[in-house]
């Protein structure tokens, strides 16, 4: 089945762009190896960011300090740096951005807690502020709480009262979250990554081969050799796929060499990639090489120039975002269906291996099958489309 | 041998090539003469098994080649209008390329590659990536790698075109070579001198439809003009002269 012709098409294009430096870095150095270096970069960097807001200590301006002794002394105790706010008003310094949040004790608050009514605090803070300064805000908030609660207590235990009739129902928090599914929130965008990367793989060879080749000018000389176009274009499809699997294997095995480097403990997560879950990953993901080269090859055999091919087959990539994006976001239970739309289901397969599920047997059979049915029904559309005489030429 | 019979083609409305008929003999070197838009490319295109006529047949020794494109193209070496080549690969590989795609052994390529490389005078670089040749290096292995499984049959669209004195002058003694071999040659050109000075019989084409076949000497006596020019200015410009007429 395998003819000559095709073999040396294939081999042809795949020495041949071997040679350009363009193809290699685009697919190879930028998706497959920088890609997966990104990742863990930009991990670090907002692990860092977060953890150390939390884990730091908490810098409080109060305003009339002088008034709550006895609030000061637990805000010590709890660590706080009580500072002294300078000339602004507690309103203008947030809006500054001078500091995450402002305490300001009320005029009457002595007066009030020794005559034991409600005594007032003021909190300075922006709501709409980004990033981690509802930390800071959260963390004194919670503070001033517990003292209040304290107090309560012992107010109601020198009346004879026991504190816990303030509690009507007590809640038990049962988080199921196991220390798998954490990692696997935080690694929800690697589906939409693994997928990125195999359409970027096969993306220059798709257009090269075709849209390229026509705008240099060379396959008319190449469709006058006595052997099918059939052949011709099967072979180009061929070299397409396998730069889109090689991009796909660098990038996994770019991503299984930096995962040790996650800051999995500081996060408290687990994220157990072995090279068995990390080979069914690759086993789902397979048959999409077929269905992205087929597809880019069929958009970029409609364009008459590279640049537009490179146009068109760019705004392809938009595609394989919208479920992964949608899974992102939502939460969605596996059905076996889903499992026969390419693309959501290689997103759910992912998604279900790296909470350290199994998404077992049946729904890798009908992944691997259905993307491939698919997949093969648009390479013969490409190749087809070759035998139509106004694709053959650029003008 | 090639024989073409009434073949004809429109795109939409326009109708490019009408009744096209023409014998490209053994031996023998045959234009197809036009001025540009003439239908020259599209009927080229149609001989050598690229477009499928509408009316007509295209045979190559003998074989009829609507019916058996692959057959009939085994047996032609084309060199055609759009004559890109792989930059990333040098000429050699260029030429192994089409020489595998024409179902020779690695052997035969090697062999017919380095005879090309010899009579076509491109040793100096034959081994080079073949981005940044100049235009008569690029016609050169073009030619070569349409050639290079020694067909019968060579059909050139326009092959001189854009080149040099000296490149012109290589590529017509080459031509010239391959006719005293026996091969049957099939050019398109809207150069008067060069049709003048390569070829033996001559087929004027003008939207499409033949204006006149002959030989030179034939032509000229035929419309009483001194020289091709101007036989050719007074055979567009005047009522269609059928081949019947000669």
């Amino acid at each position: 089945m395998i003819s000559k012709a095709f073999k040396t098409v294939f081999k042809k294009e795949v020495m041949e762009n071997l040679r350009d430096k363009r193809t290699v870095m685009s697919s190879l150095v930028m998706g497959a190896v920088l890609g997966p270096l990104l990742m863990l970069g930009l991990f670090h960097v907002i692990t860092n960011v977060t953890k150390g807001k939390a884990e730091e200590q908490l810098e409080l301006p109060v305003i009339n300090i002088q008034s709550a002794q006895n609030l000061e002394k637990h805000l010590l105790s709890q660590g706080v740096k009580i500072i002294e706010l300078d000339e602004k008003s507690p309103e203008q310094a947030i809006k500054d951005k001078d500091h995450d949040v402002i305490l300001e004790i009320d005029e009457g608050y002595s007066e009030d807690m020794s005559s034991g009514q409600v005594a007032k605090v003021m909190l300075y803070y922006d709501g709409s502020a980004k990033g981690n300064s509802n930390i800071s805000v959260n963390k004194a908030r919670s503070m001033i709480n517990a003292y209040s609660s304290s107090i309560g207590a012992i107010r109601l235990q020198l009346r004879g009262v026991s504190p816990g009739i303030m509690n009507v129902i007590s809640i038990e928090n049962h988080d199921q979250a196991s220390s798998e599914s954490k990692g696997a929130q935080m690694m929800s965008f690697l589906p939409y990554v693994l997928i990125i990367v195999l359409f970027s793989g096969s993306m220059y060879l798709a257009i090269d081969t075709t849209a390229g080749e026509k705008e240099r000018k060379s396959l008319e000389p190449l469709f006058l050799n006595p052997v099918s176009r059939t052949d011709i274009l099967s072979g180009k499809l061929a070299a397409t796929i396998s730069f889109g699997l090689i991009t796909l294997v660098v990038t996994v095995i770019v991503f299984k060499l930096t995962l040790p480097f996650y800051p999995m403990k500081k996060l408290g997560v687990n994220l157990d990639l072995s090279m068995y879950k990390l080979l069914v990953i690759f086993v789902a993901l397979m048959p999409l090489a077929v269905l992205a080269s087929a597809i880019q090859t069929i958009i970029a055999s409609f364009s008459k120039s590279f640049k537009e091919a490179q146009t068109y087959v760019g705004m392809l990539i938009i595609i394989p975002m919208i479920p992964s994006m949608i899974l992102m976001l939502l939460s969605v239970k596996e059905k076996l269906w889903m499992m026969a739309v390419p693309i959501l289901s290689q997103n759910l397969i992912i998604n279900q291996i790296i909470r350290g599920e199994d998404p077992g047997a049946a729904a890798i059979l009908v992944t691997v099958f259905s993307t491939l049915f698919f997949g093969l029904l648009l390479a013969w559309i490409a190749v087809r489309l070759y035998n139509k005489e106004n694709m053959l030429f650029a003008d | 041998m090639i024989t073409v019979e009434n073949i004809s083609k429109s795109f939409g409305d326009v109708k490019a090539v009408k009744d096209v008929s023409l014998v490209a003999e053994d031996g023998k070197i045959t234009a197809l003469l036009g001025a540009n838009g003439a239908g020259k490319t599209t009927s080229m295109r149609m001989i050598y098994a690229l477009i499928t006529p509408e009316t007509g047949v295209v045979t190559v020794d003998g074989i009829n080649s609507t019916e058996n494109p692959v057959d009939a193209r085994a047996r032609m070496g084309v060199l055609p209008d759009a004559r890109g080549l792989y930059k990333r690969l040098t000429a050699r590989e260029n030429m192994a390329y089409f020489g595998r795609l024409q179902g020779m052994n690695e052997a035969d390529i090697t062999r017919r590659s380095d005879e090309l490389i010899e009579r076509l005078g491109m040793e100096k670089f034959a081994d080079r990536q073949t981005d940044g040749f100049s235009q008569g290096q690029r016609v050169k292995v073009a030619i070569a790698r349409a050639i290079i499984h020694d067909p019968q049959n060579i059909l050139l669209d326009e092959p001189t075109n854009g080149l040099d004195v000296m490149s012109t002058r290589a590529i017509r003694a080459f031509l010239r070579e391959e006719k005293t071999r026996g091969k049957c040659l099939l050019f398109s050109s809207h150069v008067m001198q060069e049709v003048s000075a390569v070829c033996d019989e001559i087929t004027v084409v003008d939207a499409g439809i033949i204006r006149a076949k002959g030989t030179e000497a034939e032509l000229l006596a035929l419309t009483g003009e001194k020289n091709l020019e101007d036989a050719f200015v007074s055979l567009v410009t005047k009522e269609a002269v059928t081949g019947a007429d000669l």
